[in-house]
């Protein structure tokens, strides 16, 4: 499947609508180009996950929105400030990026303290950030004693100082157990139920899946897609798994269906079960199928359409390996 | 937005570990060049340590405190250096910038915090000196009379300006340096290398006529109330330390301005 790029097309949201605009973002180090011509459209309200493997400019492009990082080209807008003038906009803008960075010898409370300060935000907005993060309890102790799921947290809570607009939240998950991703999921919901703008990157695609409403992909520097998760999820055709009443079925139902123009995998093939075929991305229905076979005196026992995870259409767009397991972390791929 | 900086930077500078070092500190080293002074005076002059004689004029109680102000400038450049590396080490630069963008603001902020933190542990230490000096001139039967006349007191006053003049140029440098190597061990060796070996060996083996324009030995100068040794005034002391340290900061604020934070 050719690459594809959804910004700048017709029926684009104005920026208006859009948290976060770019256009041609481009970020060179020397000879070696980290972002690439990256036109981003974040509707506002959306959680948005930025996908992308190990190195694939994820963290460049929001050290770039936040400012950290000049752009060696192009431009854009956020929150309806200029890219190149990010105090028009941070005061609205909460981020954790990478791991959460805190004074050691501060306790957590006094961490926020420092930041509201040189924020200009009310002291009164600590609280309220440490209760939504669960941190109230440890706030007095000394940020070196806290684990690395406290950590986290603390960076959300500090993340939530300005009540902002948007939340930039870079690989938030990053060394957390299970109960701690689940919890951080929970968080990320309940900020997008406030109305919040959510930008999440995340090397794990299937995280980014569970959370998010809108999906930006990103690989070697450059957009490889970006739009609605469930447009994304409609435009692929789902594969239909069959299986034959009898094993010995199995060949001449292969034959019968590539015969009718469709693309058969039979097993023992990658994905699929012993005695079963996978149609795939054919555009056939499951009674189209079920036709087939019957006319052809074979019976069905299954007949399941099974959808790709967000997973398997990145490297589907990107044409890279799709025989990676399901589940599999793209950081994996170098 | 500068005030915003500066009360921000004081959260960090009021800890308990850096308050209690850096005062304690600096107020030890003060004390021991009182303590040193005092128990070593001859009764006369000899050319070398002021004599107990000398010890009771007006201007016998800063002896010490101005002899240790090197001391304190390597104190004061070591801590703020820090202050400025330990951001980049620490990743927290990052968490500053998205609340500040505007740099310079911040690194102003952040200089005027850790010099007035500087400012106040020299004032700190020059108190406790001068109580130090007081039981010491007590024990060596130093009368210690002339130090509370009216000129005993502006020798008092003009020598802590000075000392405090030296102590903000070498937190200042502190600063800076800090900034451009981002690394807290990395600007204190390569301070203390330049004030403790570097400029005494341009000064012995390169070029010896150097000595008026380097910034240890201004800033020095300026704690000294001038250099004898080297026959620098003061004027010149504290002219070449502000030309250096405005070219410090400027450069800081350039770099700062500009640089990619990458960590």
């Amino acid at each position: 499947m050719t690459v594809t790029q959804v910004t700048r097309r017709t029926g684009e949201p104005p920026s208006s609508v859009l948290a976060v605009s770019t256009d041609g973002l481009t970020k060179r180090f020397g000879d070696r180009t980290v972002v690439d011509g990256v036109d981003l459209a974040i509707p506002r309200g959306s959680v948005c996950g930025f996908v992308g493997p190990n190195g694939a400019g994820k963290t460049t492009t929001i050290r770039m929105l936040l400012g950290l990082i000049r752009p060696t080209a192009g431009g854009g807008s956020i929150l309806g400030g200029r890219l190149t003038d990010p105090a028009s906009y941070l005061q609205k803008v909460g981020a954790l990026i990478e791991s959460p960075a805190f004074y050691p010898q501060l306790s957590g409370r006094d961490n926020l303290k420092a930041l509201t300060r040189l924020g200009r935000i009310p002291a009164a907005t600590i609280d309220p950030a440490l209760e939504r993060t669960g941190m109230t309890a440890r706030a007095a102790d000394k940020y070196r004693s806290y684990s690395l799921g406290m950590k986290q947290r603390l960076g959300i809570a500090a993340a939530l100082l300005p009540s902002p607009e948007l939340l930039i939240l870079d690989e938030p998950t990053n060394g957390l157990d299970p109960g701690g991703i689940v919890e951080m999921r929970g968080l990320i919901r309940s900020f997008a139920n406030d109305g919040i703008t959510v930008l999440v990157s995340s090397h794990l695609i299937s995280e980014i899946e569970q959370v998010c409403d809108h999906v930006v992909m990103i690989r070697g520097g450059r957009l490889v897609h970006q739009g609605p998760v469930a447009e994304l999820a409609a435009r692929q055709r789902p594969d239909i798994v069959i299986a034959p009443e009898h094993a010995a079925d199995l060949g001449p139902l292969t034959r019968i269906l590539e015969v009718a123009g469709l693309s058969v995998a039979a097993s023992p093939a990658e994905g699929t079960a012993e005695g079963t075929a996978v149609v795939t991305a054919s555009g056939a229905t499951a009674a189209d199928l079920n036709r087939l076979a019957a006319r052809s005196g074979i019976t069905l026992r299954q007949i399941t359409e099974r959808t790709h995870s967000l997973e398997e259409l990145f490297f589907q767009l990107t044409g890279t390996d799709a025989a990676m397991s399901p589940g599999q972390e793209m950081g994996a791929i170098k | 937005m500068i005030g915003a900086a500066y009360l921000s930077e004081w959260v960090k500078l009021k800890r308990r570990t850096l308050l209690l070092s850096t005062f304690l500190g600096l107020a030890a080293a003060a004390s021991l060049f009182v303590v040193l002074i005092f128990s070593n005076a001859p009764a006369h002059g000899n050319g070398g340590l002021p004599s107990l004689q000398q010890l009771a004029r007006p201007n016998g109680l800063v002896f010490g405190l101005t002899r240790a102000t090197f001391l304190l400038g390597v104190v004061a450049f070591g801590t703020a250096a820090a202050q400025t590396a330990s951001e980049y080490s620490l990743g927290t630069l990052r968490q500053l910038l998205v609340r500040q963008p505007r740099r310079v603001t911040l690194l102003a902020g952040k200089m005027l915090a850790v010099v007035t933190f500087m400012m106040a542990a020299t004032a700190f230490a020059a108190i406790v000196a001068f109580l130090v000096a007081n039981a010491m001139a007590q024990s060596r039967g130093v009368s210690t009379s002339a130090w509370f006349t009216g000129t005993g007191f502006g020798d008092l006053l003009n020598a802590l300006g000075n000392i405090e003049l030296a102590v903000i140029g070498y937190t200042i440098l502190g600063l800076v340096i800090g900034q451009f190597l981002r690394s807290a061990v990395a600007a204190v060796i390569v301070g203390f290398a330049w004030l403790l070996v570097i400029e005494q060996f341009i000064l012995t083996r390169i070029v010896p006529s150097a000595a008026p324009w380097l910034p240890g030995i201004s800033l020095s100068t300026i704690a000294g109330g001038g250099n004898s040794d080297f026959g620098i005034t003061y004027s010149h002391g504290l002219l070449v330390a502000v030309v250096y340290i405005v070219v410090a900061i400027v450069a800081a604020s350039i770099t700062f301005a500009r640089r990619d934070v990458t960590a």
